[in-house]
């Protein structure tokens, strides 16, 4: 294949496709058309998270979030169901709240006083005799709804697209990977207060790959590794409390440990690795409880492996150090908003909780020992995709050790991965993302 | 307000400088010599539109360090290892408004308001902002931070936020 750019509207030439090898066109970082093809193609047609249900719990609780680019809040209604609107007054479209969270049973447009119900009807219209004549009139007009919503276990989902696949279908085998974390508590999860916004100056999909990729842990994770060993050393870490230490040290050696990469249908990845030291991790107390609830090998996928779970296009859930939730939001095909959130189980005790939010501001804060150094990566490597002399990421580590189907941890877990790859550092997980991308922008 | 001595609030304002001139010119064994043993470094996190998180057990937190946190985040640095640290940012700490909010024993607390402009040639310039609250306490020699709390009134982090540039 040539090492030309690909035309602007034809996604296969994005990709390069062959037997044993897959690459990708650095373009696809760069390219301003394509950006906006994928805003409606991709975000204006795909499920997209919005919220744990845990941030919307009484009726008129509400998040603001973007699908895409289109502004959106989410609304806990009267009955407890849940709902959506573009963050627009009906009315000119002014932006209903600019807050991040609040509640709310009645909305009114600070701009002329347009007042809509938690369901989005319009309840009140200031001097509505004047309107009469027009169109207008309160039963018409309602805030335009975010068509599809739905939830998986607490995982909050909506769809611009009315005529979507059922969530479920959509989600499919990354569900068994979601139940490993929303079901570490039988009183549910929670978000925990806390917020965490950052800007990277870099295309959307970087963070996409990034948060999958395992190759990248060893070398810009290091010096998380070392810092964090280095720390240890100096408290003499873990007489007292095996939650207070950390497994960083192992990031220095991850070609060493059992671990496994799958694609998954739909876009959907996943890496594992064994954990060196469960009794580190905050569930760890849980273990009987859990084990009762689900069974040893549900509770050995949940406590003995680390896991990154990357739900297409824009979510991850990572359950490694700590329990995070974090997604990725597209401003410009050269900058992204990133937001994460703690998630926890209901009723562990105060020492896990404590020892989780530690563990979680250790790795998963822009102001931590590793998110800055991912977000300096992944600007570097938008940064280099400028390089026209060489344009295509060759994704081909690990191609020779991946399998058709599930290996052995993924038939325990009941899941048929597209392709297993016996190793957390293999690269061949994304081309299930990047089939799905194309598969997307091409229909 | 407590009516506080002139030379207490010499005192303090030297420290709070103090410490501002010694990240700015990067000499960190005397950065943490300024903080006491069993000191606590702590940036909340915003907790809603209209305040911070106030529970650091409870709420995830940017940073809540003990002094070995704090050692290990030097660590770091010297280590020239973190693509996000290397190479580091030159920074200007201006610190301002210090005043002394209470007295009790061996203890005063005080408050500053403080802007960090930090520039590094592969990002350009980053300015942010925010309040510091500040426990000290007494030792033989002097002053020092039993406790320090970094309110960032950014919510939306620009560039990698550490202990150099809040």
């Amino acid at each position: 294949m040539p090492d030309t750019a690909p035309s602007e509207f034809d996604p296969t030439g994005y990709i390069d496709e062959r037997p044993g090898v897959f690459r990708v066109h650095r373009s696809v970082f760069l390219d301003p058309a394509l950006f906006e093809r994928e805003m409606e193609r991709i975000f204006g047609r795909s499920w997209i998270y919005l919220c744990h249900e845990s941030q919307i719990r009484a009726h008129g609780a509400y998040v603001a979030t973007t699908i895409g680019r289109q502004p959106v809040f989410v609304i806990r209604q009267a009955d407890g169901s849940i709902k959506a609107f573009l963050n627009a007054c009906a009315h000119r479209g002014a932006a209903l709240t600019a807050r991040r969270s609040g509640t709310a049973r009645t909305i009114t447009c600070r701009y002329h006083g347009w007042s809509y119900a938690a369901d989005g009807r319009c309840v009140m219209i200031r001097a509505e005799e004047g309107f009469h004549g027009s169109a207008i009139e309160r039963a018409s007009v309602s805030l335009a709804a975010v068509p599809r919503v739905a939830t998986y276990k607490g995982f909050v989902f909506g769809c611009l697209d009315a005529a979507v696949d059922p969530l479920d279908e959509f989600l499919g085998d990354a569900r068994a990977f979601i139940d490993l974390m929303a079901d570490q508590s039988e009183q549910g999860m929670e978000i925990l207060k806390g917020e965490s916004v950052y800007m990277m100056r870099a295309n959307w999909k970087l963070q996409t790959e990034n948060s999958t990729d395992g190759y990248h842990v060893a070398t810009v994770h290091r010096s998380f590794g070392t810092a964090l060993s280095f720390r240890d050393s100096l408290l003499g870490t873990g007489a007292d409390d095996p939650m207070k230490k950390t497994e960083a040290a192992r990031i220095l050696t991850l070609d060493k440990i059992v671990s496994g990469a799958y694609t998954l249908r739909n876009g959907h990845m996943i890496n594992w690795s064994t954990r060196g030291m469960p009794e580190a991790v905050p569930l760890h107390e849980r273990r009987a409880r859990l084990e009762a609830v689900h069974g040893a090998e549900k509770v050995r996928w949940m406590i003995d492996r680390g896991r990154t779970v990357t739900i297409f296009p824009n979510l991850l859930l990572n359950d490694m150090a700590s329990t995070c939730i974090r997604i990725w939001r597209p401003i410009a095909v050269d900058l992204t908003e990133i937001e994460t959130w703690c998630l926890a189980p209901i009723g562990e005790s105060a020492a896990a909780r404590r020892a989780r939010i530690r563990k979680y501001e250790d790795f998963f804060f822009p102001a931590s020992l590793a998110v800055p150094d991912d977000v300096a990566a992944m600007e570097g490597a938008h940064a280099g995709s400028q390089a026209s002399a060489h344009v295509w990421n060759d994704l081909a580590l690990g191609r020779a050790t991946m399998i058709a189907g599930a290996d052995e941890a993924a038939r325990a877990l009941g899941v048929e991965p597209l392709t297993s790859n016996p190793g957390r550092e293999s690269e061949t997980a994304f081309d299930g993302f990047y089939r799905e991308w194309r598969r997307r922008l091409a229909s | 307000m407590v009516p506080v001595d002139r030379a207490v609030a010499a005192e303090v304002e030297a420290i709070v400088a103090r410490e501002a001139f010694l990240l700015d010119t990067r000499r960190w064994a005397d950065w943490l010599a300024l903080y006491a043993d069993d000191a606590i470094f702590w940036v909340p996190a915003w907790a809603s539109d209209d305040g911070f998180t106030t529970d650091p057990d409870n709420n995830v937190s940017l940073m809540y360090m003990d002094k070995a946190g704090l050692e290990a985040r030097v660590f770091r640095i010297e280590s020239a290892d973190s693509w996000a640290t290397e190479p580091l940012p030159f920074t200007a700490h201006l610190v301002t408004s210090v005043l002394v909010t209470a007295t009790r024993g061996a203890e005063l607390e005080a408050s500053a308001a403080w802007l960090v402009r930090s520039f590094a040639r592969t990002r350009g310039a980053t300015l942010r902002g925010g309040r510091y609250d500040y426990v000290f306490r007494r030792a033989p020699d002097g002053l020092r931070i039993a406790r320090k709390t970094v309110y960032v009134h950014d919510d939306r982090i620009v560039g990698a936020l550490d202990v150099y540039n809040i």
